[in-house]
């Protein structure tokens, strides 16, 4: 590489780095990935970084370093087709080489005029690698809107069935409810939306979970399922285990009585009522009855980790 | 523009910059490591570590994933100039497939996402393990000229030597950077289009797909290649496509960490495009019999119903 691909190059890695400290430090990144890997980003963005700047105070890399240097000190950056195009007697002095680096004898060993394969680093140029990586990020820096739209969501599985689990899980009653879920001062389940959803899937635990009071918390969409009056919501959770590419939403319908405020679509909120399970196209699926519903704070990432 | 359009395009912007942050630290840790192994590793250091029988070190480059456990993006730009230094290309891409699969993280995974599981996460690793060997070995018969771009091809010792210090190893790490990150982000941006434009796994054309065992793997190695998953994560998605069965599963579980959109620009950056197109169908064709032979075969041995992902209140 020269000088000035590897500064540039040094000036790309610098943008790449402030780009995830840029994430990192503005909290957006909570949007994108899950919480276990934003220190990694932050690690990564400050490599980066020093990286770039490494590289765009001192440029000179294996090239350029004679007098004492016992490297090899002509540049094999920018040669296409594997030729040499310099000439070995000119270009650099060999007479302060010891032999551990430079065993070789030019007039004998090898052929410069033919092919040589040794490194040439034949990667693309500084200009249209800057070009190909910041036109897109660029592009979708302005697009995004930190989320998935609603059919984004609905193509994570917003408005799916829950899979069918099976007799192979660990035995689970009402005894384990009562120990493992915490309620609230109105002595409902706060129960996690993802429980709720497979619960449609499992026979025994529909069973259990039949008409018992609970709270879910999460954010709030349109329900498409079941809804021809209009007057069902949905609540959903995001579940990941790296980045927003392996996003699967669950969710639950919410039917209101007459009476109740409902809230506004995107709201993060707590629903309150009676957990019950519906029936549509041959499909069981999860119920909120709504008692009430509340507006609650969100979370530092909404996104919740598998488990 | 219409609505439908805008949707599309935050959406893809999204996940390209999700794919893209996430991928961006490790590729950056993979070509740290690979600029101070081309620079400080001494040339021929495989020939003393590696056993002298090919096949040997084949088998035992394709375990490594064990002991060093790296994902799919981050393990290029090491074996690229890995091979530049020596390490032969048959073991390079043993270790290069299996290592995103046969690795500790990747098995956990696995064994959590299918409801504890121990038999789905082994004929995971073992598939992975399985079909990387025998790839590997059939490379090793071929010339490298068949399949490595020229950039990456050995140095011979007798040539003049690079210089060994922080300096020539922060460059080699820049250079390498530069090159992985350009097709990283060209993979991404592909990616990102074909998931918001093309792909719906929640469409009824995938769940058709299901009724039939080889049909389903064929549709779910393709959907791994679009979605572009990691391989820690992929088990997670793989059990809830609850239409299908485990051949299928195990399809999509095993050909996306060695073959996805993204996976195929990173390759282009060691090997020649007719090799990238040649690994594809051996992948496709290997992944797709084995997964198949496992559920006709060897699952219903193991296992008297399926099981899907967890539930714990």
């Amino acid at each position: 590489m020269t000088s000035l691909d590897t500064r540039l190059f040094g000036f790309l890695a610098c943008l790449w780095g402030g780009l995830l400290i840029y994430f990192y430090h503005s909290t957006r990144i909570r949007d994108y990935l899950d919480i276990g890997f934003h220190h990694f980003i932050m690690i990564g963005g400050i490599g980066m970084l020093i990286l770039g700047i490494y590289s765009l105070i001192n440029p000179k890399s294996k090239s350029n370093r004679t007098g004492n240097s016992k490297s090899c000190c002509h540049d094999h950056g920018d040669h296409d087709d594997k030729q040499h195009s310099h000439d070995h007697n000119d270009c650099h002095d060999h007479g302060d080489h010891d032999d551990e680096q430079h065993s070789h004898d030019h007039n004998d060993c090898h052929d410069h005029g033919d092919h040589c394969d040794h490194d040439h680093e034949e990667g693309h140029g500084p200009f249209i690698t800057i070009f190909l990586t910041l036109t897109p990020l660029i592009l979708a820096m302005t697009y995004t809107q930190d989320k998935l739209s609603n059919g984004g969501m609905a193509k994570k599985g917003l408005y799916e069935k829950p899979a069918l689990t099976s007799a192979n899980l660990p035995p689970f009653t009402r005894q384990d409810l009562e120990k493992n879920v915490p309620k609230n001062e109105h002595g409902e389940f706060q129960l996690r939306m993802i429980s709720a959803y497979y619960a449609a899937g499992d026979l025994e635990i529909q069973g259990i979970f039949e008409g018992l009071p609970v709270e879910l918390e999460g954010r709030i969409a349109p329900e498409k399922i079941n809804n021809a009056s209009g007057d069902r919501l949905r609540i959903f959770r995001s579940i990941i285990t790296c980045c927003a590419a392996d996003l699967q939403i669950v969710g639950v319908s919410l039917e209101f009585p007459e009476e109740t405020n409902r809230p506004q679509v995107e709201d993060w909120v707590k629903a309150s009522g009676t957990l019950t399970f519906e029936t549509v196209d041959a499909d069981v699926l999860p119920l909120l009855q709504i008692r009430e519903v509340i507006p609650a704070e969100e979370p530092y990432s909404e996104f919740r980790r598998r488990q | 523009m219409t609505q439908e359009r805008q949707d599309q395009l935050a959406d893809g912007s999204y996940e390209f910059l999700a794919i893209f942050l996430e991928g961006l630290p490790f590729i950056f840790l993979g070509t740290l490591v690979s600029g101070f192994l081309g620079t400080y590793l001494p040339r021929g250091a495989f020939e003393k570590i590696l056993p002298k029988n090919n096949t040997l070190a084949v088998l035992i480059s394709g375990l490594l994933g064990a002991v060093f456990p790296v994902c799919e993006c981050a393990v290029v730009p090491v074996i690229r100039r890995l091979v530049k230094n020596g390490l032969p290309v048959s073991c390079a891409l043993a270790y290069m497939l299996a290592a995103p699969i046969f690795n500790p993280v990747t098995a956990i995974s696995t064994y959590k996402a299918f409801n504890n599981s121990p038999e789905i996460a082994i004929s995971r690793l073992a598939m992975g393990y399985m079909i990387a060997v025998f790839i590997a070995l059939i490379v090793a018969r071929k010339a490298h000229s068949f399949f490595l771009k020229t950039s990456v091809k050995t140095e011979n010792s007798d040539e003049h030597q690079h210089p060994r210090n922080l300096n020539a190893a922060l460059n080699n790490s820049l250079r390498d950077l530069m090159d992985v990150g350009l097709y990283f982000c060209i993979g991404v941006v592909l990616t990102a289009i074909l998931k918001t434009t093309v792909i719906d796994p929640t469409d009824d054309f995938w769940k058709e797909l299901a009724n039939n065992s080889i049909v389903g793997s064929i549709g779910m190695m393709f959907l791994a290649f679009v979605l572009s998953l990691c391989s820690t994560s992929d088990a997670f998605i793989a059990a809830n496509f609850h239409n299908f069965k485990y051949g299928p599963k195990l399809a999509f579980m095993v050909f996306g960490p060695m073959m996805d959109a993204k996976l195929i620009f990173l390759y282009s950056t060691v090997f020649k495009w007719k090799f990238i197109l040649f690994l594809f169908i051996a992948i496709f064709i290997l992944t797709g019999a084995l997964s198949i032979l496992f559920e006709t075969k060897i699952l219903p041995g193991w296992m008297s119903q399926q099981t899907e992902i967890p539930l714990a209140p």
